[in-house]
């Protein structure tokens, strides 16, 4: 049965050549279409074959909303007219062309911004309930939802420049850590459940010191029991979480004499042990997997290190200077990475010679200052970049799905968040959240 | 006539032997030997079988007779003698006649038509000489007179007289009378039987066969004709084949057919090529003179010939520029004059050959592109700054300098606007804003990373500000340091030109001069090892050039940059002049500059060394600042290698300044520069 689907576009070009296609999908019934054959102009593009897909659902169902989609051809986004992608991949238009649609990916919604004091350094998202932010106020904060503040960490003397939210699966307060540029790190604790109307001032139960410099990064062991950070002094140093037993630690009751309050004890933490390689600032860390650590510096290179040895068992050498790294895609095993140029680079360890990237994506204009994978995705990743964009991209395509411009100035940080928003800080104070960004 | 000739047969020998007579008469002894001679050819004649001899002796006294009647012919007494003959008796003809033949045979063969005929005319029409008195021309070129005609009458009577008219022929092409011998009439007659003329010649002669038929019955074999004489020979084949296969395997290779040397040459072309065929080392073909055109014939087309008005032109010209050959047209090749300028011309011709040069002038063939230094791609020069991706905004008036921490993390800029801001590199973010109140001249950062102090000259002071970065004790050591609690005592020397005190509202110690200083060294910048020997400053070519060379009583103050921390031996030093002259000195080889680059068309304002790349960096205000590649190799011989790499453009003029400042970052290939337009810009790689 050949249908032929009246679109806005091919009214206009009658005599526009047709392609035979059938669409395909994984997608629940429905958004499901009947797997016939269609004649359809060639020179459709997303929006054409996305109107084309919602007729057919409306035809099936009359109650259907139209919904944009994303089209895939032998699995890569289709980014142009159906024409052009066919030419260009060299797939012949004569046999029935199978397309797989995937709902677009792009956010829906804009949330209220939540306002800051000073610039926002550092976001974490990986906590579904709520969002932590770090600041150049020397604070950090909790946030419930946009706009809605539950939590400040108050201690830092320098400018928050990492936070991280540390897994503690069960339990009912939630452990946090923070670097600074006061070159500490500082552990928080803190409930995460409860209820306030007023931002609760909290303090930290444990200072981490060690650091001759400013702490750039930091991050958490999958477990939760030790915290990575990665230093202006070149080095990376591994810590112990846990607060009480840790017996080796010194407890230092600082009180504070002219201070009416009585201060909680703070412990102090050092270092359990260093990681010495890189010759210039450690701009980032990431901690996926309990044996492993991939830091990248500013001595233009990428390293893993082995925990349980202390030594790095390999190292990438892009040629410039990196600001942040994430690890994620397929496996989770790619390592994307932005620095100081316009270019989000993404290599694959496991290919054998792997100083060439296997990804170069450079739509910014400027720094890329984060980077972050879909935790659930393979396919998905989002950077910010001083030009003021997060963007959302997918490795089956070279454009960026989306471009987020809510910022009016450079975005420091951005990160997931409950898996369908992207959320983003900057030097304009605020934590954007876009949210209703769907993946499957 | 001819019946008259017939009858009278007989009488023709007896004439002829009148004839003999004569010849008789002169050699007696002779004629004796011939008398028997003829005898016995009398015998022979008898024989039928030697008929044709006897025929050929005929012919050979015939020959002799009409040779010898010739020759009596001439003479004008020729009938008479004749006359006289007659008496003689018919007797001795035959024997005459044979001993005559005899004799001819002896002296000679030739025929009768050797015997050159008297008149030369040739063979003409004689009707041609009918007209006239002679009938020709003899050997000698004489005219032969024509005889005296009789007439009829007279000539008829005198044939009737003469009993030998009836042989007497007249031949008209030699106006002459011929009386035919015995033999001759004997040859007609034979003619007119249609005999064979000669007697001799047996026209029915025996065949003789010579071929034998006595045993050949047969030819020599009477076997059939064998096969192999039509099919082709096997061995043949065989040899061919091998032939074959041997040039297929290239065992037998053919010569090379031999290129044919072209057998024409250019006449009209250059002689240059000569020059190589000549065996001559230094050969020099003679100057060629120019061959003649059109415009030298004498009868030219129209447009070669000059108008009035060109020949007028001629004369207005310069006898040098004149053109030496003005083409005229003359009717023809014989009006031609003479060629005033023949002797000038080849005087000329002579001079030129004489003074041509005798030296080959060597003329060097160079493609002025590969005079260009070869400098290798900016590719591989990588990495260096190219793009401007972050800028600092903050500053209210122009910023004149800039200092970076050694570490990179963090810089600190002082502005007109009197204040010093610290800034944070990778974020852009302002760290700190220190007051100072005065226009800054100049910032630095303490080169120590454990002491994050910053070194300020502003007016006539020099200020050492704490930074407030680090931790509490490199704070806490700081503040120590700085720390300044009475004016210190007065030194006999410093005391009148520098004071000690704290800064009333920074952090930090006030260096106060009294003396009006230009441009207070900073006492921190020891990344400025100042290389520099008097000679240099003497040098005449840069000595009221150099911005950067000040002397102040405090001492001097070089803006400029050192090459300190790369390997090499000796100082290499750059220094920026005002007219936008950048100077690269290599102190180990001479007070001149190794290398001028002119490449601003304004002020240099700094330049500025990477400490650890091989670059660096010069700035103007024309609000561009270049960067450049300047390796320095430890092998002494090899000279430093300098390539200009990019142009960062960017920022805007104000108030005629353009770039104040360019500073490397310590670590990596960036480099900032300071704007006059407020701006501090970070080009990276």
């Amino acid at each position: 049965m050949d249908m032929n689907i009246e679109t806005p576009e091919d009214q206009n070009e009658e005599n526009s050549r047709r392609v035979q296609v059938r669409f395909k999908t994984k997608l629940k019934p429905p958004q499901k279409v009947p797997s016939n054959s269609i004649a359809i102009p060639s020179n459709l593009t997303r929006f054409g074959l996305s109107s084309v897909v919602n007729n057919l659902l409306q035809a099936v169902n009359p109650e259907w909303k139209s919904e944009p989609f994303d089209f895939l051809i032998n699995g890569e986004l289709v980014r142009m007219s159906l024409e052009q992608f066919l030419l260009a991949k060299g797939i012949s238009a004569e046999k029935v062309l199978e397309i797989e649609y995937i709902k677009a990916v792009a956010p829906q919604k804009e949330e209220e911004p939540s306002l800051h004091d000073d610039w926002v350094s550092a976001v974490d998202g990986s906590n579904p309930g709520f969002i932590l932010t770090g600041c150049y106020d020397n604070l950090g904060r909790v946030w419930k939802a946009g706009g809605v503040c539950t939590h400040i960490l108050e201690g830092h003397c320098g400018a928050v420049s990492s936070v991280n939210i540390i897994k503690s699966d069960g339990l009912k307060y939630v452990t946090v850590a923070t670097a600074s540029k006061d070159q500490t790190l500082r552990l928080w604790k803190f409930d995460a459940e409860e209820l306030v109307n007023h931002p609760k001032k909290i303090r930290s139960f444990k200072i981490l010191r060690g650091h001759k410099a400013s702490v750039h990064s930091i991050a958490a062991e999958t477990s939760g029991n030790m915290v990575c950070s990665g230093s202006w002094d070149c080095t990376i140093s591994l810590w112990r979480t846990n607060d009480s037993d840790a017996a080796g630690n010194q407890v230092s009751i600082k009180k504070r004499k002219g201070n009416n309050q009585v201060e909680e004890p703070q412990l102090e933490g050092e270092a359990i042990s260093t990681l010495v390689g890189h010759t210039q600032c450690v701009s980032s860390v990431v901690w996926p997997q309990q044996e492993t650590i991939y830091s990248a510096s500013w001595d233009h290179s990428v390293r893993t290190w082995d925990v349980e040895m202390g030594k790095d068992l390999s190292d990438i050498f892009c040629g410039k200077a990196l600001n942040c790294i994430d690890i994620g895609g397929e496996g989770s095993a790619l390592i994307a990475a932005g620095g100081s140029d316009p270019i989000l680079r993404i290599w694959d360890p496991r290919k054998p010679g792997t100083s060439a990237p296997v990804f170069q994506f450079s739509s910014h204009n400027s720094w890329i200052s984060a980077c972050k994978w879909h935790n659930k995705s393979w396919f998905h990743l989002i950077s910010a970049s001083y030009d003021g964009k997060v963007m959302l991209w997918d490795l089956r395509t070279a454009w960026p799905l989306s471009v987020i411009d809510s910022h009016k100035d450079k975005v420091l940080c951005a990160d997931w968040w409950r898996g369908d928003s992207v959320i983003s800080g900057g030097v304009d104070s605020k934590l954007c959240v876009s949210s209703g960004v769907s993946i499957q | 006539m001819r019946e008259r000739k017939k009858s009278s047969a007989v009488e023709v020998s007896s004439v002829k032997k009148k004839k003999e007579k004569k010849t008789k008469d002169n050699n007696e002894p002779r004629e004796q030997k011939e008398k028997e001679e003829s005898q016995s050819i009398m015998k022979q004649q008898k024989n039928t079988t030697s008929r044709s001899k006897k025929e050929k002796q005929r012919k050979a006294t015939e020959d002799y007779q009409s040779l010898r009647e010739s020759e009596l012919s001439g003479d004008e007494v020729h009938g008479t003698d004749h006359d006289v003959d007659n008496a003689d008796d018919h007797h001795e003809e035959d024997q005459t006649d044979g001993s005559e033949g005899h004799r001819g045979v002896e002296e000679s063969d030739s025929s009768e038509d050797e015997v050159a005929p008297r008149n030369t005319i040739g063979d003409v029409p004689l009707e041609w000489y009918k007209d006239e008195k002679h009938i020709g021309y003899d050997i000698s070129g004489k005219k032969i007179t024509k005889k005296e005609r009789q007439d009829k009458l007279a000539s008829f009577l005198a044939n009737v007289d003469d009993s030998k008219s009836w042989r007497k022929i007249y031949d008209e092409y030699n106006d002459e009378e011929v009386e035919l011998t015995k033999e001759e009439i004997r040859l007609v007659q034979r003619l007119l039987k249609g005999k064979a003329p000669h007697t001799d010649f047996d026209q029915y002669a025996d065949y003789v066969d010579w071929f034998k038929y006595d045993d050949a019955l047969h030819p020599l074999s009477n076997a059939p004709e064998p096969k192999r004489r039509f099919i082709p020979s096997k061995w043949e084949s065989k040899k061919v084949v091998q032939y074959v296969r041997a040039i297929r395997k290239g065992l037998i290779k053919f010569d090379e057919p031999k290129e044919e040397e072209p057998k024409f040459y250019l006449l009209w072309g250059d002689d240059s090529s000569a020059a190589e065929k000549a065996n001559h080392l230094a050969y020099i073909p003679a100057p060629k003179p120019k061959l003649p055109g059109h415009e030298e014939s004498y009868n030219p087309s129209l447009e070669y010939i000059p108008t009035q008005e060109e020949l007028n032109s001629y004369q207005l010209m310069y006898e040098e520029d004149r053109p030496k050959f003005i083409p005229r047209r003359f009717t023809s090749l014989r009006s031609v004059p003479a060629y005033e300028n023949a002797v000038k011309d080849s005087f000329e011709r002579c001079m030129d050959l004489y003074l041509c040069p005798r030296v080959r002038k060597k003329r060097v063939n160079i493609d002025p592109e590969t005079l260009k230094p070869k400098l290798p791609s900016r590719k591989d020069l990588k990495p260096y700054p190219v793009a401007c991706y972050l800028e600092y905004k903050g500053h209210k008036g122009a910023v004149v300098s800039i200092s970076t921490e050694a570490s990179g993390q963090w810089f600190a800029s002082g502005s007109t606007d009197g204040t010093v801001r610290i800034w944070e590199v990778e974020s852009g973010r302002c760290l700190r804003v220190l007051e100072i109140g005065e226009a800054i001249q100049y910032v630095a950062w303490n080169p120590l990373p454990e002491l994050p102090v910053l070194a300020v000259s502003a007016g006539q002071d020099v200020l050492i500000l704490n930074t407030g970065l680090g931790n509490e004790e490199e704070q806490r050591r700081v503040k120590d340091l700085l720390h300044v609690e009475t004016p210190t005592a007065p030194d006999d020397n410093m005391a009148s030109i520098v004071s000690w005190l704290q800064h009333d509202k920074l952090d930090g110690i006030r260096l106060r001069h009294f003396k009006v200083a230009f441009s207070p060294l900073s006492i921190f910048s020891c990344i400025f090892v100042l290389v520099l020997d008097l000679g240099l400053v003497e040098d005449h070519l840069l000595k009221n050039l150099l911005l950067a060379l000040m002397f102040t009583l405090d001492g001097v103050f070089g803006r400029m940059a050192s090459q300190g921390r790369l390997p090499l031996h000796g100082d290499n030093l750059i220094v920026g002049s005002r007219e936008g002259k950048l100077c690269w000195f290599d102190m180990d080889l001479s007070s001149k500059p190794y290398r001028v680059l002119k490449c601003h068309p304004k002020d240099i304002t700094n330049v500025a060394f990477h400490r650890s790349y091989p670059l660096f960096a010069s700035c103007s205000d024309d609000c561009t600042a270049y960067v450049f590649h300047g390796m320095v190799y430890s092998d002494l011989n090899q000279n430093p290698l300098i390539v200009p790499l990019e142009i960062l453009r960017g920022h805007t003029s104000s108030n005629g300044r353009g770039v104040m400042d360019c500073k490397f970052h310590p670590r990596q290939p960036w480099l900032f520069t300071a704007g006059a337009d407020s701006v501090i810009r970070l080009y990276c790689h």
